[in-house]
């Protein structure tokens, strides 16, 4: 026993499972995939795998569909990302001196509750919502408008719909990283600059800004990466309809994996989507180590 | 006199304050709040315009629900599929952690960036893959392989946070440790584990709320034998043509009291949980 724990090789022993599990779920997989997507491989037409070399990857560059769902996701990422950081650091900052509300605690899970419940369920209430005849919206719609509007069936709302609930959902999360933002100030420095009397925007910008920076970025990052990833919602909304208005990213992939079937080529997507988002968590790391530096520099 | 006043206005003005934050939180939550309203509701007054606002609730949904044969097996599959992936990761991922957190290993860095990674990128990207890997191995629709896959699923998140929870636990532990002739097995269970309960516990959680929301992978890899509950939510919703309302406003308010109680019971550890344990703080 003793032998093996003084072993250089202890850490590793430690290290295995994991190792395996990584090897097995993700390594493998990630194999596979790279190679099929030099291939052109459909599943319903039960023909074997054909090796196309880089045509895969070449037709992306020519495919109107792809560069159209890029621009979307992005589109989609910006105002969400935008949005989320605007009503969360809004809410942030009312709650901030809530400490003594009472029922606090049942108030947050309620506020924090939208955003662990999961997209599947959400996306399909809110398609009871937004129904146009029996559902709260349309409701509401009729009787302010007088219209009927089928949000998630009209080209141009839809993509406005599901934006709405994809900052309804992640809002909370902001406002989350706001809060703990804002409880990273020292107190000291905020009485501080309260004796001082300084103007909220320099009270902002010299007191809180410096200490709740990192934090914010942090969470902007993570949004970011979250808002890139969406996919569950939008196929439950609207499928990616109507008249492909809402296909972003990674309902492009899975529509053409699971319903078109083109295996080989819906491959070579998702290597290029993976690789978008290592180079994103890359960037998570870095101001995470950022901040580590700066803190062993003090 | 004067002094009376200022208190009164300040309480005045605090109890304002309360009063318009419970109006926001409300107004908030109303979309799952009318969603669980219609789950008490039958199935006229649900599709009722204008909508109903006040009623006799019924438990009647409820009972058709416990009543189709697919629920209950759903609701088991829900529930063992993530308590058992979560145990395994947590296992596993706890041993990774004392290691990566205690140890000089070459390109513990690396691993940690690429174990990160996976958490990242999205769901439909990497079933594609596992998909092709299921098929062809045969493994699509078991208890075993979905659960593994889960348990790879919750590693990257317990990782993160038990090294991050590791590395507040100072070294001189382990070395008083191993200068009284511990065994690490000694240390890492009896001293370490006790230290980073509140790590253990957050990863714990997260983690079967992540699993117990998991819908996409399900949906895919899974079948009659390993169905979730938000895959049975999506799958069984569509009813002889229409949306068959009743069912998904009932089967919706069931599935979410799990995670809202655990939110409201684990809230402090909601931050550490929704960014990997790199942000710690007071909410």
């Amino acid at each position: 026993m003793r032998r093996i724990e003084n072993s250089k090789l202890y850490p590793w022993l430690l290290l295995t499972p994991t190792l395996i599990f990584f090897a097995i779920w993700n390594i493998v997989p990630l194999f596979w995939m790279v190679g099929m997507s030099f291939y052109n491989y459909s599943l319903n037409l039960g023909r074997p795998p054909r090796f196309v070399g880089f045509d895969n990857y070449t037709d992306y560059l020519d495919s109107v569909d792809v560069w159209l769902a890029m621009s979307r996701t992005f589109t989609f990422v910006i105002f969400s990302v935008g949005l989320t950081t605007l009503f969360g650091g809004i809410l942030g900052v009312l709650f901030w001196r809530s400490t003594k509300m009472p029922g606090r605690r049942l108030a947050l899970t309620l506020l924090f509750s939208p955003m662990i419940l999961t997209p599947a369920a959400i996306g399909t209430f809110f398609r009871l919502n937004y129904d146009p005849t029996f559902g709260i919206f349309g409701y509401f719609t009729r009787l302010f408008t007088g219209h009927t509007l089928d949000y998630l069936g009209t080209e141009g709302w839809a993509f406005i719909a599901l934006l709405a609930v994809d900052v309804w959902m992640w809002t909370p999360f902001m406002l989350l990283i706001t809060l703990a933002a804002l409880g990273s100030v020292p107190s000291a420095e905020l009485e501080a600059a309260e004796v001082d009397r300084l103007s909220i925007w320099r009270r902002f910008r010299y007191v809180i800004l410096p200490h709740a920076r990192f934090i914010i970025m942090l969470g902007i990052i993570l949004r970011t990466i979250d808002a890139f990833k969406v996919t569950d919602l939008v196929y439950q909304l609207t499928r990616g309809g109507p008249g492909g208005t809402t296909e972003v990213i990674g309902v492009m992939i899975y529509r053409k994996a699971f319903d078109a079937l083109t295996m080989g080529w819906t491959s070579g997507l998702a290597v290029i989507t993976l690789l978008t988002a290592i180079a994103f968590t890359a960037i998570f790391l870095y101001i995470l180590n950022l901040q580590k530096r700066r803190r062993a520099l003090k | 006199m004067n002094e009376q006043k200022a208190v009164a206005s300040r309480h005045w003005k605090s109890t304002l304050y309360y009063t318009v934050l419970w109006v926001i939180v409300l107004i908030y939550f109303f979309p799952v709040l009318w969603i669980i309203l219609s789950a008490f509701k039958t199935k006229n007054e649900l599709l009722a315009t204008p909508p109903v606002w006040f009623f006799r609730p019924t438990l009647e949904n409820f009972i058709g629900l416990f009543h189709r044969d697919n629920f209950w097996p759903t609701f088991f599959n829900s529930l063992t599929i993530s308590l058992s992936s979560v145990g395994i990761a947590i296992v596993v991922s706890f041993l990774a952690a004392y290691a990566l957190s205690r140890f000089k290993i070459v390109g513990s860095d690396f691993i940690l960036f690429l174990i990160l990674s996976i958490r990242m990128v999205p769901g439909a990207a990497v079933v594609v893959p596992v998909y092709l890997m299921y098929a062809a191995l045969g493994w699509k629709d078991s208890f075993w392989p979905m659960t593994f896959f889960y348990a790879m699923f919750s590693i990257p998140f317990s990782l993160w946070i038990l090294k991050g929870f590791m590395d507040g636990v100072s070294v001189r532990f382990d070395e008083t440790g191993l200068a009284n002739n511990a065994s690490r097995f000694h240390i890492i269970f009896k001293v370490i584990l006790p230290q980073v309960k509140p790590g253990l516990i957050a990863a714990f959680v997260f983690n079967m709320i992540f699993v117990w929301n998991e819908f996409l992978f399900n949906f895919i890899l899974g079948g009659k034998q390993t169905t979730m509950i938000p895959t049975l939510l999506v799958s069984d919703s569509v009813h002889e043509g229409g949306v068959d309302w009743t069912f998904v406003a009932s089967l919706g308010a069931i599935y979410l009291v799990p995670p809202v109680v655990a939110l409201y019971f684990f809230q402090k550890y909601l931050l550490v949980g929704m960014t990997f344990g790199t942000v710690r703080g007071e909410v």
